[in-house]
C-alpha cells in the first residue's frame, strides 16, 4: 500500500471512529466487536482498495463502496451485498476471484487482497454488514452559530450591566474594590502597556471627583500608546512578522507600514467592520478616496499579504501560502479552525470541504507580493501607495531619459565590439600547450626545456606568450588557480613571475590591467577578456566580496576577471579557496580569458607555470598556452572607448539612483479571477471538481457579485455583515481576554464545538450586542468594560494573615470565583522591556518605522545561510524587527508572540532562563544603571522614594527605606570596584533588586 | 544529586526561620517538589515501565550519505557508471539531469564486530561499536529539501512547526534535576528551519529546547555579571526579601511563588551548568576515549563528552547537532567532505558510547544517530564528485537502552536507491523512540486549537524489530 493510501486509510478511520455512530434504520443491532472489525479492518480495505473506481466519483459500472445502502442497492450486475449472506454476496465473489468475469480488483490496479482480508469481509458479512454512516452533518445546534441574543437585564439593578451578568456565579464574598495607585497602575498596563509617571499617579491620587477614574481612561484612550498596545494584540493574531517565513526567511522591508496601519487603526478607534473590510480588500475600496486614503486602504491588505510563504521558491509553494491565510482567516474574524477541512469535511464544525475550496478560490484570484526567495532573490509585486496611472506618470519622464541612456551605451559598446573585432587575429599563432582540468584537478606545464636550446620560444619584442582559460560545457565553479613563469634563456637570464611580478601593487595605475615588470618595463602583463574580442579588465575592486585581502580585476559584469590574495593565510569564500599570495581566473559565461605576457626583449624563452581548480564543483576548464603577435598597443589604445563606455554607464547608475520614489505597500492587488479546484486530501496533485467561490454553506453561502472579480469585496461584506453570529461575539471577547485574562469564552481562536462553553453566554451577547449597535467601536467595549465594579476589584483580599483568622477557607474559596478578584497577571514580553526603558528614562516613545535591513541588491539569503539578525532600538517593542525562523530573543523568553501562527492568547512562563536574565543579562543591567544615574542627579535622601514611585507607583514603606540602607552599606563593601564608581554601581545594584522583583512585573 | 536542590531548599529553611511568612505557606513551598499540578517539569511516570530514562539525540545536518556510510552497496560499486531511471523529486526538470549515472562509493566495506554489521572505512570507530547498535538501512522521509525534512525529523511535521521531540519527551517525563533544563541542545549554529527544530511550539515553555554553544558562554546569561559573587549573593537576598514580602501580601500566589523559586533555580543553574561544561575533573583516559583535548572547548568531541555530564546530572533530553546549515554534510560538491565531517564525529561518537557503557549508563539511556536524509547513489555523471539530496532512502542507528543490539533492519535495494523491505518513516522512527521512553505515541497528546495534538500527527507504527 502506498503511503497516501495508509494516510487516506488511517486518516478515514480516525474520522470514522471519532464520529458519532449513527446506525441505519434497516441495519440489525451489531456486536461492538463487529463494528470494530468494521472500522478496523472493512472500512480501510474498501478505502485503499475499492473507493478510486467505486465512490462519489463517476463510480464505474454503477457500484459505489462508501455505504452500506449503496452496497445493498449494488451496480449494473445488481446487488453487491446481501447481509448474512456472504455466498450470495457478489461483493465477496469478486474478491475472492472465482469467477473469471468478476475479478475485483482488476489486475492492471493490484494484487489479489490476502486471505485473512477476505475471512474478515466474510466475517462481516456473515454478521450481518454493519456500516456506521460517517456523520456528515455536525451537531444541529451550536451557541456559537446561532444569532446574537439580546439578553434581559434584571430590573432595579444599579451599576454597570456587565457586573448584572457576572453577578450570578460570584456569590457574595468579592474582593474590596482597589486602592487608586493599583488601579492607575492596572488601567495605564492595561491601556497602554506602559507604567503611570510618578506624576500621573499623583495627579489620579489628588483628583476627588466621582469622574476621575473615566477621565483617566479617556486620557489613556487618547493616547498614541494605546495604539500601539492594543494592535500588537491583533497583530497577535494576524502572526505578524517582519520577514517572509520560507527557508531562507527574507526580510519584508515593507510589512512595517500594516504593523502601523493596525496601531493607527486602534488609535482612531476605527470601526471594527470596516477595520475588517479595509484588510480583506483595501484595494477595491480605494476608488475616488484622497491619496492619504488610498495608500492607507493598499497597506491594509497587509493583513492577507503577510501570510507565510514555504518551501524553496515559494512560488511554487503559494497553495501552502492560501491554506495558511485560511487558517488565519478562520481563527482571526469567525473564531473557526477552517483549516480542518483543507483535507476533509470538518470532523465537528460546519464547514466543508467545498467551503474550504470555495473561500480558496478567492485567494488563487489575488495577487500575492513575492518577498523573495532563496531561488528568486528579487522581491516584486508590491503594492504602489497610489494608482497606477499616477505611478505612470511620475515614472514617465525618468524611464525616457533610461531609454535614451540605454540608446547611447549600445551604439558605443557596438561601435566598440566592431572595432576589436580583428584584434588578434588573423595571426601566426604558435601552440605551446593545451589542457584540461577535472573539478578539482591541477595540472603543470611547460614549454622549452633549459638544456634544449632547440625547445626554446622564440620571442621578438612587443610579441606576446599568452595564457587562455577556457569554461567547459557549464560555467559556474571555474576558479583556477594560475602559476606563470617566463625565463630567459642567454642574454640576461631574466625571470618574469606573475605573481611575485603584479601581487604587491595589483592595480598599478588607471588605465586597465596592465601590469608593468620587475624591470621596469611597463605593460608587460595583461589581463583581459576574449569575449567577444579582446577587451582589457577596467575595472579594480579591493577587499571584493567584504573579505580583506581579496583584489578583483574585471569588466563592467563580475565575471569573468582575475582576483588575489595578498594575504599570507588562506582566503576562503563563496566555495572557492585561495592559498597565501595567489593568483586565480574565472572565465565569464561566455567563453575563454585570458592573461599574457608581452615580451620586452628580443630573444628566447621558456614558459613554466602550474594550474588548479580553485573550486572543487562545476566541471571543469581547459586552458591553452600560445605565442601571438602582440595586441597590448591596441589593448591600450582601448582606453578612450572603455572609458566613454564605463562613463555612461556611471550615469546611468546615478539616474537609476534617481528613480522616482514610489513607495510600495506588502499588499495585494486582484489576480486572474477563477474558481480553484477541489483538492483532495488537500494534496495540489489530486484536483477535483471546481469549486464556485462562495460565502461558507452555513453564513448563508451567498455567491459572488461580480465572478470577474476575486470576490474579497464579498467576502469582506459577508464576514462583516451584523447576521454573521461570530465575529462581532469573537472580537468582544478577545477585548474581554485584554482586560481579564480570560475570555469569556476561553478559547478566543475556537467557538466551534470543540471550543470552550462561554462562562457568561449572556454577557458575551450583551456586550457584542453593544458593539454592533454601537457602531463597533473598539474603544466604546473598553469604557464599559472597565467602568465594571469586576475590572475595578481588588487582586487580592488581603495578606495572608488576613485570611487566616476565623473561616479562612470558606472566604478563600468564596474569593476564588471567576471576577470575584481581579486576576493578577505578569507583564507580557513588550511591557517588561517596555517598563525597563521607561524606568531607565530612556523609552523612545517616537513611533517605529521601516528596519535597518540591508539593502535588497545584497540579498543573496539562502537556506545555508538564512537571514537572521537583532535590531536593536529604544522604540517601544511593538517596533522591534521580528522574524519567523529565528525568534527574537527576547520575546521569546519572556512568552512572546509566535509569528508562524495565530496566537489568541500569550501564555505565562516561569522558567530560570528568565530569572539570568534578570541576574545578568546586558541590557537588564545597563536599564538598572541608567535609572541608578537619574537617581544620582537627586539629593540622597529622595533617591529610594524616587526609585519606589518610578518602579512600583508608590512610595517605599519604613521597613524599605531601613533594607535600601542595609543594602547599600553591605553593597559598598561587596563591590570590588573603584571608588569613584562605588556609587553608581552601588545604585545600579540596588535598582536592580527593584526591577528584578515580582512587584515590578506583576500587575495587581 | 544533594548539590543541585540545596539552594533552594536552605533558601526556604532560611526564609521560615527569619521571616514573616506563616508556617503553612512555607511548608507549601518546600512541597513543591513533589507537587505535580502545575508544575509542567515535575518528573512524570511513562504510559508503561521502560529501560531508557533519557535521551542523546546525535544530528548530522546537510544529509549523510548512506551508501557511503552504513549501507553497503557492491552493485553500486560494480554498476559504476550505469545510466539508470528515476522519477526522482531531485532530478525532475533539472537542467543537466535528463540524463543520471550510477556513482560508486569512495570508501569500502568491512563487517564488524561478532554480529558482523558491514560499516564503511569513514566510520572506523562507529564500527567498533557495532555490536551496540540497532542499524537501520531503511529509513525514508517526506521532503528532499534540507528545511522540511529537517524540521521533519525533529518534530514529525515536514511544513509547520510543531513541538519537537526532545520538547514531547519532556512534556511526558518532566526533568530529574531542575536546576538544568530538561531539554538541552549543543549546537555551534542553527541548523536548517532555525530553532524550530528545538521549540516546544504549543507545548508549555518549559519543555523547549535550551541552545546550548559550545564556547565561554554556553548558555545565555549563565555567566554572573555583578562584579563579585558576595554582590550577587547580597543582590538575590535582597531580591528574595522583597519578593517574599510582596508573596505575603498576596495569600501566596502560586505564579509569584514559582516565580520567586525561579531565581533560587537559575542560582542553582548558575553554579551546576558551569559545572557541568568544566571537563577540568575528566581523566586523561576518559579525554582520550572522545579524542578530546584538554582545555578544549569546542568541537563534536566536547559535545559528546558534556552530552555524558549532562545525562549524569539527570538532563532528560540532550540533542547533539554536528554543524548548522552551511560546512555540514550537504556534500553535493565532492563526497571526499564526508571524509573531513566523518574524521571529526566518528571518534567522539564511539567515545560517547563506550564511555557510557563502561559506566553502566547506556542501560537506562538511549542513543539515537540520524539525519535528515540520505544521498542520492546517482548523478549527472559518473565522475560528478559529488552526491544530492535523497529522501528515498537513509541510515539511522539506534542504541542503548531497550534497544536489540547488534542487528541491522531494513533493506534497500541494490543501489541503495529504494527502501525494498521494512521501511522505517520518520513518523515510525518517533513512534518507536517515544515507545523506548515508555509512551504509546498515540496517546502522548496535547489538547491545542481544539484538537489533540501528537507527535506522529495520524501516522507512525512502533518498529517492534528493533525492541530488545
Amino acid at each position: 500500500m502506498s503511503r497516501a493510501r495508509l494516510l487516506l486509510s488511517v486518516l478515514l478511520l480516525s474520522v470514522f471512529t471519532l464520529a458519532p455512530l449513527r446506525g441505519q434504520e434497516a441495519q440489525t443491532p451489531s456486536a461492538p466487536e463487529v463494528i470494530e472489525l468494521f472500522e478496523k479492518k472493512i472500512r480501510p480495505l474498501l478505502h485503499a482498495h475499492c473507493i478510486k473506481c467505486h465512490g462519489p466519483e463517476k463510480p464505474k459500472s454503477g457500484l459505489r463502496v462508501d455505504s452500506r445502502r449503496a452496497l445493498l442497492k449494488g451496480g449494473d450486475s445488481g446487488p453487491a451485498l446481501v447481509p448474512g449472506s456472504p455466498e450470495k454476496s457478489l461483493l465477496l465473489k469478486a474478491v475472492r476471484q472465482t469467477d473469471a468475469d468478476l475479478v475485483m480488483p482488476p489486475p492492471k490496479s493490484g494484487p489479489k487482497l490476502p486471505e485473512a482480508a477476505l475471512r474478515d469481509l466474510e466475517t462481516w458479512i456473515k454478521a450481518g454488514a454493519p456500516f456506521p454512516e460517517n456523520s456528515e452533518a455536525p451537531p444541529a445546534k451550536h451557541w456559537a452559530f446561532e444569532p446574537l441574543t439580546d439578553p434581559a437585564i434584571a430590573n432595579g439593578v444599579t451599576g454597570s450591566a456587565v457586573d448584572v451578568f457576572l453577578q450570578a456565579k460570584i456569590g457574595a464574598v468579592v474582593a474590596p474594590p482597589a486602592d487608586k495607585r493599583t488601579l492607575i497602575r492596572r488601567a495605564t498596563y492595561d491601556l497602554t502597556g506602559l507604567p503611570p509617571s510618578p506624576e500621573e499617579v499623583e495627579a489620579f491620587l489628588v483628583d476627588p471627583s466621582p469622574d476621575a477614574f473615566s477621565g483617566l481612561v479617556e486620557r489613556l484612550l487618547a493616547s498614541p500608546a494605546y495604539g500601539e498596545k492594543w494592535g500588537r494584540k491583533w497583530l497577535d493574531v494576524v502572526r505578524y512578522a517582519d520577514t517572509a517565513g520560507e527557508n531562507s526567511d527574507y526580510p519584508v522591508a515593507n510589512a512595517w507600514r500594516y504593523r502601523n496601519y493596525v496601531i493607527d487603526a486602534f488609535n482612531r478607534d476605527k470601526p471594527y467592520d470596516q477595520f475588517i473590510r479595509e484588510q480583506i480588500a483595501g484595494d477595491l475600496l480605494a476608488e475616488g478616496v484622497s491619496p492619504e486614503r488610498y495608500a492607507e486602504l493598499i497597506v491594509a491588505t497587509g493583513y492577507l499579504a503577510i501570510a507565510r510563504r514555504f518551501g524553496h521558491d515559494t512560488d511554487k509553494d503559494m497553495h501552502l501560502t492560501h491554506e495558511d491565510v485560511i487558517d488565519t482567516l478562520g481563527k482571526s474574524v469567525l473564531g473557526l479552525t477552517l483549516g480542518c477541512a483543507r483535507c476533509h469535511n470538518h470532523k465537528y464544525d460546519p464547514v466543508t470541504a467545498r467551503d474550504y475550496y470555495a473561500l480558496y478560490g478567492i485567494l488563487s484570484s489575488t495577487r500575492f507580493p513575492f518577498p523573495g526567495c532563496e531561488a528568486k532573490q528579487a522581491p516584486r509585486d508590491f503594492v504602489p501607495l497610489v494608482p497606477a496611472d499616477q505611478v505612470e506618470a511620475e515614472l514617465k519622464p525618468w524611464r525616457d531619459e533610461m531609454a535614451k541612456l540605454d540608446g547611447q551605451l549600445k551604439r558605443l559598446e557596438t561601435e566598440f565590439a566592431a572595432a576589436r573585432k580583428g584584434l588578434g587575429s588573423p595571426a601566426t599563432v604558435v601552440s605551446l600547450g593545451t589542457g584540461e582540468l577535472k573539478p578539482a584537478g591541477e595540472q603543470s606545464f611547460h614549454a622549452g626545456q633549459g638544456d634544449d636550446p632547440r625547445s626554446w620560444v622564440t620571442v621578438g619584442a612587443g610579441e606576446m606568450i599568452q595564457f587562455t582559460l577556457l569554461p567547459r560545457a557549464n560555467h559556474g565553479a571555474d576558479s583556477t588557480l594560475l602559476e606563470l613563469e617566463v625565463v630567459e634563456q642567454g642574454g640576461k637570464g631574466r625571470t618574469w613571475n606573475l605573481t611575485n611580478d603584479v601581487l604587491p601593487d595589483f592595480f598599478e595605475g588607471g588605465a586597465g590591467a596592465r601590469h608593468s615588470d620587475g624591470f621596469g618595463n611597463k605593460g608587460v602583463w595583461l589581463l583581459y577578456d576574449l569575449v567577444p574580442g579582446p577587451t582589457l579588465f577596467t575595472v579594480f575592486a579591493r577587499d571584493a566580496d567584504k573579505t580583506p585581502g581579496l583584489q578583483v580585476w574585471r569588466g563592467s559584469a563580475p565575471v569573468p576577471g582575475a582576483f588575489i590574495n595578498v594575504r599570507d593565510e588562506v582566503i576562503r569564500f563563496a566555495t572557492v579557496t585561495l592559498p597565501a599570495r595567489s593568483l586565480a581566473l574565472h572565465p565569464g559565461p561566455g567563453g575563454p580569458m585570458a592573461v599574457a605576457w608581452q615580451s620586452p626583449i628580443d630573444g628566447a624563452v621558456i614558459v613554466k607555470g602550474r594550474v588548479a581548480k580553485a573550486d572543487p564543483g562545476g566541471d571543469g576548464v581547459a586552458w591553452t598556452l600560445e605565442r601571438r603577435p602582440g595586441i597590448g598597443n591596441d589593448l591600450g589604445a582601448q582606453k578612450p572607448a572603455l572609458e566613454a563606455i564605463t562613463a555612461l554607464k556611471r550615469q546611468q547608475e546615478e539616474w537609476t539612483r534617481k528613480k522616482p520614489r514610489v513607495d510600495v505597500a506588502y499588499g495585494v492587488i486582484e489576480g486572474k479571477a477563477a474558481d480553484a479546484r477541489l483538492q483532495n486530501r488537500g494534496e495540489p496533485e489530486q484536483p477535483g471538481d471546481p469549486v464556485p467561490r462562495r460565502n461558507l454553506e452555513f453564513l448563508g453561502g451567498q455567491g459572488l457579485s461580480d465572478p470577474g472579480k476575486s470576490g474579497r469585496l464579498d467576502l469582506a461584506r459577508w464576514l462583516t455583515d451584523p447576521r454573521n453570529p461570530l465575529t462581532a461575539r469573537v472580537m468582544v471577547n478577545r477585548l474581554w481576554q485584554g482586560h481579564f485574562g480570560r475570555g469569556i469564552v476561553a478559547t478566543p481562536s475556537d467557538f466551534g464545538t470543540r471550543g470552550a462553553e462561554p462562562t457568561h453566554p449572556g454577557l458575551l451577547d450583551h456586550l457584542a450586542g453593544r458593539f454592533v449597535a454601537g457602531g463597533w467601536s473598539v474603544k466604546a467595549m473598553h469604557r464599559l468594560i472597565m467602568q465594571s465594579a469586576a475590572y475595578q476589584r481588588a487582586s487580592t483580599a488581603g495578606p495572608v494573615a488576613a485570611l487566616n483568622t476565623t473561616g479562612a477557607q470558606s472566604d478563600r474559596g468564596a474569593i476564588d470565583a471567576p471576577y470575584a478578584k481581579f486576576s493578577r497577571r505578569r507583564l507580557d514580553a513588550e511591557e517588561i522591556r517596555d517598563a525597563l526603558l521607561a524606568a531607565g528614562q530612556e523609552l523612545d516613545r517616537s513611533p517605529g518605522a521601516g528596519h535597518p535591513f540591508p539593502p535588497e541588491s545584497q540579498w543573496k539569503f539562502t537556506q545555508h545561510n538564512p537571514f537572521k539578525a537583532v535590531y536593536e532600538t529604544r522604540r517601544r517593542s511593538v517596533y522591534l524587527m521580528t522574524q519567523r525562523i529565528q525568534r527574537h530573543p527576547f520575546l521569546a523568553l519572556f512568552d512572546g508572540p509566535d509569528t508562524n501562527a495565530s496566537t489568541a492568547r500569550r501564555e505565562t512562563s516561569t522558567v530560570p532562563t528568565q530569572a539570568l536574565y534578570f541576574l545578568n543579562d546586558p541590557f537588564f543591567h545597563a536599564r538598572a544603571e541608567s535609572l541608578a544615574k537619574a537617581l544620582l542627579a537627586l539629593p540622597e535622601a529622595e533617591r529610594v522614594a524616587a526609585a519606589h514611585r518610578t518602579c512600583f507607583q508608590r512610595p517605599p514603606t519604613d521597613s524599605e527605606r531601613e533594607g535600601a540602607r542595609r543594602f547599600m552599606e553591605a553593597c559598598r563593601a561587596a563591590l570590588g570596584v573603584a571608588p569613584d564608581k562605588t556609587e553608581l554601581a552601588a545604585w545600579s545594584a540596588y535598582v536592580r533588586t527593584l526591577l528584578g522583583s515580582n512587584e515590578f512585573i506583576y500587575l495587581d | 544529586m544533594s548539590d543541585c536542590t540545596c539552594p533552594r531548599r536552605s533558601f526556604i529553611r532560611s526564609l521560615a526561620a527569619g521571616s514573616t511568612l506563616l508556617p503553612g505557606l512555607v511548608a507549601g513551598l518546600l512541597a513543591d517538589d513533589a507537587r505535580t499540578g502545575d508544575d509542567p517539569l515535575a518528573p512524570r511516570q511513562p504510559h508503561f515501565p521502560a529501560k531508557a530514562k533519557r535521551v542523546i539525540f546525535v544530528y548530522l545536518s546537510g544529509g549523510v550519505s548512506h551508501v557511503d556510510t552504513f549501507d553497503p552497496k557492491p552493485r553500486l560499486f560494480a554498476d559504476h557508471g550505469k545510466e539508470i531511471k528515476a522519477d526522482h523529486p531531485e532530478i525532475k526538470n533539472r537542467p543537466g539531469y535528463e540524463r543520471i549515472f550510477l556513482k560508486r562509493p569512495q570508501w569500502t566495506f568491512e563487517p564488524r564486530g561478532r554480529c558482523g554489521t558491514e560499516v564503511s572505512t569513514l566510520f572506523p570507530h562507529v564500527a567498533g561499536c557495532a555490536d551496540e547498535i540497532a542499524l537501520i538501512r531503511s529509513m525514508h522521509t517526506s521532503h528532499s529539501n534540507h528545511f522540511n525534512a529537517t524540521l521533519g525529523i525533529h518534530t514529525g511535521s515536514f511544513t509547520v512547526a510543531r513541538p519537537s521531540l526532545g520538547a514531547w519527551v519532556s512534556y511526558g517525563l518532566g526533568t530529574e534535576n531542575r536546576n538544568l533544563p530538561s531539554y538541552m541542545v549543543l549546537a555551534p549554529a542553527t541548523p536548517y528551519a532555525g530553532m524550530q527544530v528545538w521549540a516546544s511550539d504549543f507545548l508549555p515553555a518549559e519543555h523547549q529546547g535550551t541552545w546550548v554553544v559550545p564556547g565561554t558562554e554556553p548558555i545565555a546569561n549563565i555567566r554572573r555579571r555583578a562584579s563579585t559573587s558576595r554582590l550577587q549573593d547580597l543582590e538575590r537576598a535582597a531580591l528574595r526579601e522583597r519578593n517574599a514580602a510582596h508573596l505575603a501580601e498576596r495569600a501566596g500566589d502560586p505564579l509569584l511563588a514559582a516565580r520567586l523559586r525561579s531565581f533560587e533555580t537559575a542560582a542553582g543553574m548558575q553554579l551546576e551548568a558551569p559545572d557541568a561544561f568544566d571537563l577540568s575533573k575528566e581523566s586523561d583516559d576518559t579525554l582520550a576515549l572522545y579524542g578530546l583535548k584538554r582545555g578544549q572547548t569546542t568541537g563534536f568531541a566536547w559535545q559528546c563528552l558534556v552530552a555524558r555530564r549532562l545525562c549524569e546530572r539527570g538532563v532528560r533530553f540532550i540533542e547533539l547537532i554536528d554543524t548548522g546549515s552551511s560546512g555540514n554534510w550537504d556534500s553535493h560538491g565532492d563526497m571526499m567532505d564526508h571524509a573531513r565531517l566523518a574524521k571529526n564525529v566518528d571518534h567522539p561518537t564511539a567515545g560517547l558510547l563506550r564511555d557510557l557503557k563502561r559506566r553502566g549508563m547506556l542501560d537506562d539511556t538511549l542513543v539515537v544517530w540520524t539525519t535528515e536524509f540520505g544521498r542520492t547513489p546517482f548523478n549527472s555523471s559518473a565522475d560528478h564528485k559529488g552526491r544530492e539530496h535523497h529522501n528515498w532512502a537513509f541510515s539511522s542507528w539506534l542504541a542503548g537502552a531497550g534497544v536489540k543490539p547488534g542487528i541491522v533492519h531494513g533493506e534497500t535495494d541494490e543501489y541503495g536507491l529504494r527502501v525494498v523491505k521494512d521501511g522505517v518513516h520518520a513518523h515510525d522512527f518517533h513512534a518507536t523512540i517515544l515507545h523506548l521512553m515508555g509512551f504509546d505515541h498515540t496517546k502522548l497528546t496535547f489538547r491545542h486549537s481544539g484538537r489533540d495534538y501528537r507527535l506522529t500527527d495520524v501516522q507512525g507504527n512502533v518498529v517492534n524489530a528493533l525492541l530488545a
